[in-house]
């Protein structure tokens, strides 16, 4: 199956979404990025940098260097508490999104 | 935003982080990629391809931080700082004009701030108001002005629906002596809530309280200001318990107050403050602290929280009318005529914020600064289209630089944007340079301020509200002088700068002439200001004060303020005089009872009995009483009549003057030019005095208060009054600087304690009072020439361009055979064209700036044409001068040359 390009500015919520789990650093993230992703969407491993640092800038993330699992020291990632908000108001702002864009599907196919 | 900008300031450690980042990230993938079988440098390759180029993720990063904006803009700012170095003779003239303008209008900024703008250093300042009569008060007094009496400002202060409280204050002199010598100095009397209601505390002991006594004389004590104890008492800690000694009255010190209060008049810094109840000791001879009919005190309120100005004012009205009516009925309320009650209850209160409280000095520097702070923002807008005409003539030379950029892709935005910022960058440096030249400036200015203005009042250093000022001041006139190139690069073809050859570009001459023209209106405008103020001070000083002036020496004593009473005090006078005259040294001599040219004046109303009895107005006719030999002292014309002789000599027992002398002006005005020999006055208005006085002599017109005004005048002779004081004038043989200690051990003869006050030749006393006058006319007209200066280094500027670029066409005209005189005229035509248009739009500013300035100019007028044709004559001559130049340049081009240059 051919994987499409993310949709503009559902990377942010991605990232958001990840690392609300555990903090995570870049390198992790990408690879959760790829794992959830692996056969939907194509995500490029070189637009997750610059999305960090504007959550960061934003106050959603904060970043810490930390001994990562192979034993050197790495950025970690992990979502403050206007994140957890901020993520919230996505979940359901994509939800309802969806939910209308199925009803017009529905709509379209009666 | 901000963020954004900490960023930049610790971009260095952001990098290093990011650098971390991705080489984690880096290894990370090469080794899982390693572990799933590939070998070391495919690894390596894949995971680089897979992340899409480091060097490019660093970019996005940083724009992240930065943004975009913000990146452009440091990268802008290091291009203009290379660009600079390299014409360093740009940079310097640049930075100059830059410096000149922001350093001179930073310099004044200080002193309308700290004069005009500044709020007192107390608790919520901006409820502070001012309360005025406006109205017949029926009151005598003395002081400045917005005078009222003490009992009033008592029953304003219980109006508590509107104010937390009301306070009153006049400023004395006082002898004050610490245990030494006594010495003048200023005091602030004041009520006992003064201090509550401004909101300052003491930083030793305490401060009067509404506790305090307030009957007359039951209460000596005194708070001290926090320079007198630094400077005359060493901070003492003990200081509290000890005893000062005011006019020779012990008062006990309570306390000192804050270090950062220093009264509310900027100009005055008083040593000490006096509680009312303890005035009679301050002001000898005073007894009228409870009479509700003297006016000498500004009465100051803080208003409640949340009460409007208009509401306090409207909402006392009630109170104060039913005020007047009880006053009228008061045991004492003087008999008036039905005219004068009907002002007398038509009253009313005026109320004004006064966060910055209230201040003679203000009121007499008000315009004076205003028009100064006007002239300099000019001044910096010369400066600013003089880097402006730079920039172009610059921009030019820099054609090719920017036609290529922009053929390899800059937006023109982009390129505007690079010339602001090398513009900013400019005047950054130049506000720097400023700042750090406005404290001379500032030191050279308060030296022009009127003398008597206490040195400690007014600050020379750089505050943040300067800095603000001056960054404000920068950041304007960097963009001011980028404008016009930024405006330029954004119109430029593309096209038409590629196909030109260097040399050749035609950039922005319209521009620069347009430049060059508003130069020169300024500079008229500017030159107009200077010369209409040096001819206000040509014109006062060839008036004169109507005396002569030279080998002539006047000081102040009064014998009340060192513990002489009245009938003492007289004998002493006397005694001084006695000796003055009889001394080797004196020519003549004379004593006053009120200084000349110091601003003041006795006035009170007269009531002259002529054809029929009437009165003059309180403040129109100036009095004063002399000794015989004051008139030949001053060298002033008894025109009509006699001088004081021994036949106004009273009888004892007698009270009041027999006779008086007025000046040429009173009997204009009230004598209708009758002979006013033998005409009765009487001191005061109302039907119960009598005027018993009678005119003896008309002496000449002469000046008393200040040089500009011609008064009406009546003197009295000095020792048939009860004068324990005045101010003497001695005519000295020789140069009176050199007698100065000789009279001072004249006096020290007669007492070693009496001070002298005010002790200088009276040629100073008449520099010292022309000294806004002085002010203005000097730094108007330095800062004209400057303007002046500018504006021709412009239009030679913008000509030499223009020949430059037109010397094949001229070199083509001379080889068809025109004249060296027609290519003269061919530049100056150019150059004249921008002096007169340049004229032509300055006169409306010209007028606008008369309408300014009117109130400070004396015997002409804002738009005498005299003033305004030389200026013109000069301005033109030098703008002709300036080209002439380039136009002899252009004349001696070489037509072959001409033609071969290419």
């Amino acid at each position: 199956m051919k994987r499409f390009p993310i949709p503009q500015g559902t990377l942010d919520m991605l990232i958001l979404q990840i690392v609300s789990l555990e903090p995570l650093h870049g390198y992790g993230i990408a690879q959760r990025v790829d794992q959830i992703s692996r056969s939907v969407v194509q995500v490029n491993q070189g637009s997750l940098y610059p999305a960090l640092h504007r959550l960061e800038l934003k106050g959603w993330l904060k970043a810490e260097w930390k001994e990562s699992e192979t034993g050197r020291e790495a950025k970690f990632y992990s979502l403050t508490a206007s994140g957890r908000k901020q993520l919230a108001a996505e979940k359901h702002g994509w939800a309802r999104l969806a939910s209308a864009v199925q009803l017009i599907f529905d709509e379209g196919a009666r | 935003m901000i963020t954004q900008l900490a960023n930049w300031f610790r971009r260095k450690k952001l990098e290093t982080g990011l650098e971390r980042e991705l080489h984690y990230h880096l290894d990370r993938r090469i080794t899982d990629l390693e572990r799933s079988g590939l070998p070391t440098a495919e690894a390596r390759r894949q995971a680089l391809l897979e992340l899409g180029g480091i060097a490019q993720i660093e970019e996005e990063v940083r724009d992240v931080w930065l943004t975009r904006w913000l990146r452009d803009f440091t990268y802008d700012l290091r291009l203009s700082t290379r660009s600079f170095l390299r014409i360093p003779s740009f940079s310097i003239t640049a930075v100059l004009s830059l410096v000149l303008g922001i350093g001179a209008t930073t310099a004044i900024y200080s002193l309308v701030d700290q004069v005009l703008l500044h709020a007192l250093p107390v608790r919520q300042p901006e409820r502070l108001v001012l309360i005025d009569w406006h109205g017949d008060q029926v009151a005598n007094g003395f002081g400045s002005w917005n005078l009222m009496s003490y009992p009033i400002c008592r029953d304003l202060d219980k109006q508590k629906q509107f104010f937390e409280g009301v306070f009153c204050r006049a400023l004395t002199t006082v002898n004050l002596s610490t245990g030494g010598d006594y010495r003048p100095a200023a005091a602030e009397i004041v009520s006992n809530n003064y201090f509550q209601v401004l909101g300052v505390g003491p930083v030793v002991g305490r401060v009067l309280t509404n506790d305090d006594d307030g009957t007359p004389n039951a209460n000596p004590v005194a708070v001290l200001s926090y320079d007198f104890w630094e400077t005359q008492l060493g901070r003492a800690p003990d200081v509290v318990g000890r005893k000062v000694l005011v006019n020779r009255h012990p008062l006990t010190i309570i306390g000192v107050a804050a270090s950062t209060f220093k009264g509310i008049d900027v100009g005055e810094v008083p040593s000490i403050w006096i509680p009312a109840s303890m005035s009679a000791q301050a002001i000898p001879g005073f007894n009228d602290l409870l009479d509700r009919r003297t006016r000498w005190m500004q009465v100051l309120g803080r208003l409640n929280q949340g009460v409007k100005v208009q509401e306090a004012a409207a909402g006392l009205q009630p109170w104060f009318k039913a005020m007047l009516q009880e006053d009228m009925r008061r045991a004492g309320f003087p008999v008036i005529t039905p005219e004068r009650r009907r002002e007398f209850l038509n009253s009313s209160l005026v109320l004004t914020a006064a966060p910055q409280g209230h201040s003679s000095l203000r009121r007499r520097l008000l315009e004076p600064l205003w028009v100064l702070f006007a002239v300099t923002a000019l001044l910096l807008g010369l400066a600013c289209l003089n880097v402006s005409g730079l920039f172009l003539a610059r921009g030019s030379a820099r054609d090719r630089e920017i036609g290529t950029r922009l053929a390899l892709g800059a937006s023109r935005g982009r390129l505007a944007r690079q010339l602001l910022a090398e513009s900013v960058l400019i005047a950054f440096v130049g506000g720097l340079l400023g700042i750090a030249v406005a404290p001379v400036a500032v030191r050279t200015l308060i030296a022009f301020l009127p003398p008597g203005t206490a040195p400690t009042a007014l600050h020379v250093g750089v505050d943040s509200r300067l800095l603000l000022f001056a960054f404000l001041a920068s950041v304007a006139a960097g963009l001011l002088s980028g404008l016009a190139p930024a405006w330029q690069a954004g119109r430029r073809s593309l096209m038409s700068s590629l196909r030109e050859r260097g040399g050749t570009a035609f950039g922005g001459v319209r521009l620069r002439k347009i430049i060059v023209t508003a130069q020169i209106a300024l500079t008229l405008t500017l030159v107009v200001g200077a010369a209409l103020f040096l001819r206000t001070l040509d014109a006062l000083m060839a008036k004169g004060p109507g005396f002569i002036t030279s080998s002539l020496v006047s000081f102040g004593i009064d014998s009340q303020r060192s513990g002489y009473s009245p009938a003492e005090g007289n004998r002493l006078i006397r005694r001084i005089d006695e000796a003055i005259r009889q001394s080797p040294i004196t020519e003549v001599s004379a004593i006053a009872q009120v200084p000349l040219l110091t601003g003041g004046s006795w006035n009170d109303p007269m009531t002259i009995l002529a054809d029929k009895r009437f009165s003059t107005n309180r403040d129109d006719v100036n009095l004063n009483a002399v000794t015989l030999g004051f008139f030949q002292t001053m060298g002033i014309k008894i025109i009509e009549g006699r001088n004081f002789d021994e036949r106004d000599v009273r009888a004892a027992g007698e009270k009041g003057w027999r006779s008086a002398i007025v000046n040429e002006a009173f009997v204009r005005r009230y004598l209708g030019g009758r002979s006013p020999l033998g005409v009765r006055i009487g001191e005061g208005s109302g039907p119960d005095v009598k005027p018993n006085i009678e005119i003896v002599g008309v002496m000449s017109n002469f000046s008393y208060r200040g040089l500009r005004e011609d008064s009406e005048q009546a003197y009295f002779p000095f020792f048939e009054g009860e004068a324990a004081g005045g101010t003497f004038y001695v005519r000295v043989r020789g140069t009176p600087q050199s007698f100065l200690p000789s009279l001072r051990e004249i006096v020290h003869s007669a007492d070693p304690t009496l001070p002298m006050t005010d002790f200088r030749t009276v040629d100073e006393q008449v520099d010292r009072s022309l000294n806004s006058e002085h002010m203005l006319a000097t730094l108007s007209s330095s800062f004209s020439a400057l303007a002046l200066l500018l504006s021709l280094v412009g239009l030679y500027g913008v000509m030499s361009f223009v020949v430059t670029q037109r010397t094949r066409e001229i070199g083509i005209r001379l080889a068809l055979g025109a004249t060296r005189w027609s290519a003269i005229w061919l530049v100056l035509r150019d150059a004249l064209a921008m002096i007169l248009s340049g004229i032509g739009i300055g006169l409306p500013f010209v007028w606008a700036l008369g309408r300014l300035v009117e109130s400070q100019l004396y015997e002409v007028k804002p738009s005498d044409p005299l003033v305004i044709a030389l200026t013109i004559l000069v301005l033109g001559s030098a703008g002709l001068g300036a080209a002439l130049i380039p136009a002899h340049r252009a004349s001696g081009i070489n037509p072959t040359d001409a033609l071969r240059v290419e």
